[in-house]
């Protein structure tokens, strides 16, 4: 049975007369990439940031149990962090900056800098090592900072919105090293927007909106729960008629893509035959493309009806 | 990780982010080369500044006039019926002055009031000096022995207020102003800069506000005190350089190094930037637009209190001295100063450093409780009762 390293009780927290969290609860055990999903102003960082004790929680418990102990907070060295809101100090040698952040988390200086200099070497920025921050491009500086977050080899890694401001290609490096992480024993909770990455590499998920939660569980579970559903898409060539998607009533959800891509989700219940009939009574010319729901279906289903 | 260990890394890299001994180094250079630009340079602008005068002297009839001036000044008796014409030539020889001895005033004709205008009157004045004792029937030594001061013989059993502790204690308080200077600007830089590069969530993550705030009060305060040293070292230097040129032994610069003072004021002015440095911290750490807060101001609150010690040298025994001497925000400075001019005992040196190092304590918690909640604060800056509201928090 694996161990629990995180578990959250019935974590609330106001900031004012706004309920930032409302009672929530999970727990991660070693080795997950707990995947901790919701639209902006949710709750995530606030509950990223209690949980590293930036913020303080009004009501709920919070136990870290990294080294077989359970404790209020965990130790630095234990924790690898990628805040949301991203900053190094601009003027002063990357290798000079990693070996610090790597060091105030309780690294040696010395292997610090071996490891940042391999992580560099890794990322193509080893020729860079002495430049300040500030000359490197804005991609680049994303590397760096994701480098400060796991120099240190931590045991438990939050990494909060990896994947924004990244091009495609470096996204797929990223989940790279995510796994590659994982794989040497660095258990992972991920915030991020981007459904189809987290989906690629997260064991489970949470999935959170208006500071409460909306589902907890594994990913196979959630696509199970979600396996009845049936998603048809319509790819318009033509102008799309809104008005005319209201025929649709028996669909769950309607969403409109860039006024070209409609997504319609039906339940286990509906009648294919209705819905047939509906789209060919639709106007314009679109294709048709048909599939289960992945994790931003579900998402915006639960969002939706939440 | 421990506490210690946390402090001493944050020290040393706030130290070495601020404490660039080469930049220390070309600083002092530039420092030099423009002391010694201005001081030679304005040497030679005010040599060449004003041409020497010429005198003429009318109706001086027995030549005593000619006879001081003429050591000191081209000295010419001018003709009874010439004065009207040198009058009118005054606009072309804008260089000469005519003095007209009329019933024992002198007139003094000149194309403009000058440094020399002003030298010549006190020649005149030693004119006048003569003229009033051969009325009186005063010889010289009679008149120099009326004018000199009472011929007094000093004894004191406390000998400390001489003048070389006065400049040892002028001193110290330019050493303070230095190290606040440097204080405020680096702390400033730190704070603000970082809150603005969005760094501090990452750094909090992994160490308390609270070791994180007594790193950097620590290491800035160090980089003051290093540029302490290294100032006046340079003073020192520059000192000898001085005695050397003026012929004084190298050694007399040892007159004004009182060491008991020296060792007295280095624990004061550490406590004493500690402190300023936990004050500026707190200050900076509420400033989310440095550009455009109404706070930034308060960063020079604390040359404010360190020139306040000044008043010490006035009286070092008055009411006001002896409470500069024990309030926490001026005594790093003014107790040294106090203790280098004049008698203070020892129970007040105890009492007024145990009230400076309580005051750093209970600042730097205050300093980090403010930091702790205005870390995250980017957009509004907060007011002072939410302030106050911060420091109130457990």
């Amino acid at each position: 049975m694996q161990n629990t390293v995180l578990r959250v009780k019935s974590l609330s927290k106001n900031f004012s007369s706004v309920k930032a969290l409302n009672n929530i609860s999970f727990s991660i055990n070693q080795g997950d990439i707990f995947a901790f999903l919701g639209p902006n102003g949710a709750g995530k960082t606030t509950t990223l940031r209690i949980l590293l004790d930036i913020i303080k929680a009004d009501d709920g418990q919070i136990e870290w149990n990294l080294d077989g102990n359970a404790h209020r907070l965990p130790k630095a060295s234990q924790i690898g962090y990628l805040p949301e809101e991203r900053g190094l100090y601009l003027d002063i040698p990357i290798l000079k900056s990693l070996v610090y952040l790597a060091s105030i988390r309780g690294m040696d200086k010395t292997e610090a800098k071996k490891s940042a200099l391999e992580w560099l070497e890794r990322l193509g920025l080893a020729d860079r090592a002495k430049e300040k921050l500030q000359v490197l491009s804005k991609g680049n500086q994303q590397k760096i900072q994701f480098i400060a977050s796991i120099l240190h080899k931590p045991i438990f890694a939050i990494l909060d919105e990896p994947f924004s401001g990244l091009d495609p290609l470096n996204q797929e490096l990223f989940i790279e090293f995510i796994r590659e992480i994982n794989n040497q024993g660095t258990t992972i909770l991920l915030s991020a927007h981007q459904m189809q990455l987290v989906e690629k590499i997260a064991n489970k998920v949470f999935l959170i909106n208006k500071g409460e939660e909306l589902y907890n569980g594994s990913m196979s579970e959630i696509y199970k729960t979600f396996e009845n559903k049936k998603i048809i898409e319509l790819h318009y060539k033509s102008a799309l008629n809104e008005n005319a998607l209201k025929n649709f009533k028996e669909a769950e959800n309607i969403e409109v893509i860039e006024n070209s891509i409609v997504k319609l989700t039906f339940g286990q219940n509906s009648d294919l035959k209705t819905v047939l009939s509906n789209l060919a009574q639709l106007e314009g010319d679109f294709d048709i493309s048909t599939h289960k729901p992945d994790l931003h279906d579900i998402f915006l289903y639960l969002v939706k009806n939440h | 990780m421990n506490y210690i260990k946390q402090i001493i890394t944050v020290t040393r890299w706030e130290y070495s982010r601020f404490f660039k001994p080469k930049n220390e180094a070309i600083g002092l250079i530039i420092m030099l080369l423009l002391s010694g630009a201005l001081y030679f340079g304005g040497k030679y602008a005010l040599s060449e500044s004003i041409p020497e005068i010429k005198v003429f002297v009318l109706n001086d009839n027995n030549g005593t006039l000619t006879e001081i001036l003429k050591n000191n000044f081209t000295v010419q008796q001018l003709a009874c019926g010439q004065k009207d014409i040198f009058i009118k030539g005054l606009n072309e020889n804008k260089n000469n002055v005519l003095l007209d001895i009329k019933n024992g005033t002198i007139e003094l004709y000149a194309y403009k009031n000058n440094r020399d205008i002003k030298r010549l009157k006190t020649h005149l004045d030693i004119y006048h000096q003569q003229i009033e004792m051969q009325k009186l029937g005063l010889s010289a030594e009679q008149l120099a022995s009326v004018l000199s001061p009472a011929s007094t013989k000093e004894t004191f059993i406390i000998k400390d207020n001489s003048s070389n502790r006065l400049i040892l204690s002028y001193f110290f308080a330019g050493l303070m102003i230095l190290a606040v200077f440097l204080s405020f600007a680096y702390q400033f830089t730190a704070i603000t800069g970082e809150k603005q590069l969005r760094i501090t969530e990452q750094i909090v993550s992994a160490i308390s506000p609270q070791v994180w705030m007594d790193g950097k009060i620590l290491g800035i305060t160090l980089t003051g005190i290093s540029s302490m040293i290294t100032y006046s070292l340079l003073f020192i230097l520059g000192g000898v350089i001085y005695f050397q040129f003026t012929g004084a032994s190298v050694l007399t610069i040892l007159e004004y190094l009182h060491l008991p003072s020296i060792a007295l004021f280095l624990p004061f002015a550490l406590i004493g930037v500690l402190i300023w440095n936990a004050i500026l911290a707190a200050i900076a750490s509420v400033i989310t637009d440095p550009n455009n807060s109404g706070k930034s101001s308060l960063m020079m609150l604390p040359v404010v209190f360190v020139i306040a010690s000044f008043l010490v040298t006035r009286d070092p025994d008055s009411g006001l001295s002896v409470f500069l001497s024990w309030f926490p925000l001026t005594s790093a400075t003014s107790m040294p100063m106090r203790w280098a001019i004049t008698e203070v005992g020892i129970w007040q040196l105890i009492g007024s450093f145990l009230i400076l190092l309580l005051t750093f304590y209970l600042l730097r918690k205050i300093a980090a409780k403010i930091f702790r909640v205005s870390i995250l604060l980017t957009g509004k800056e907060p007011s002072w009762s939410e302030v106050y509201k911060f420091v109130k928090m457990k």
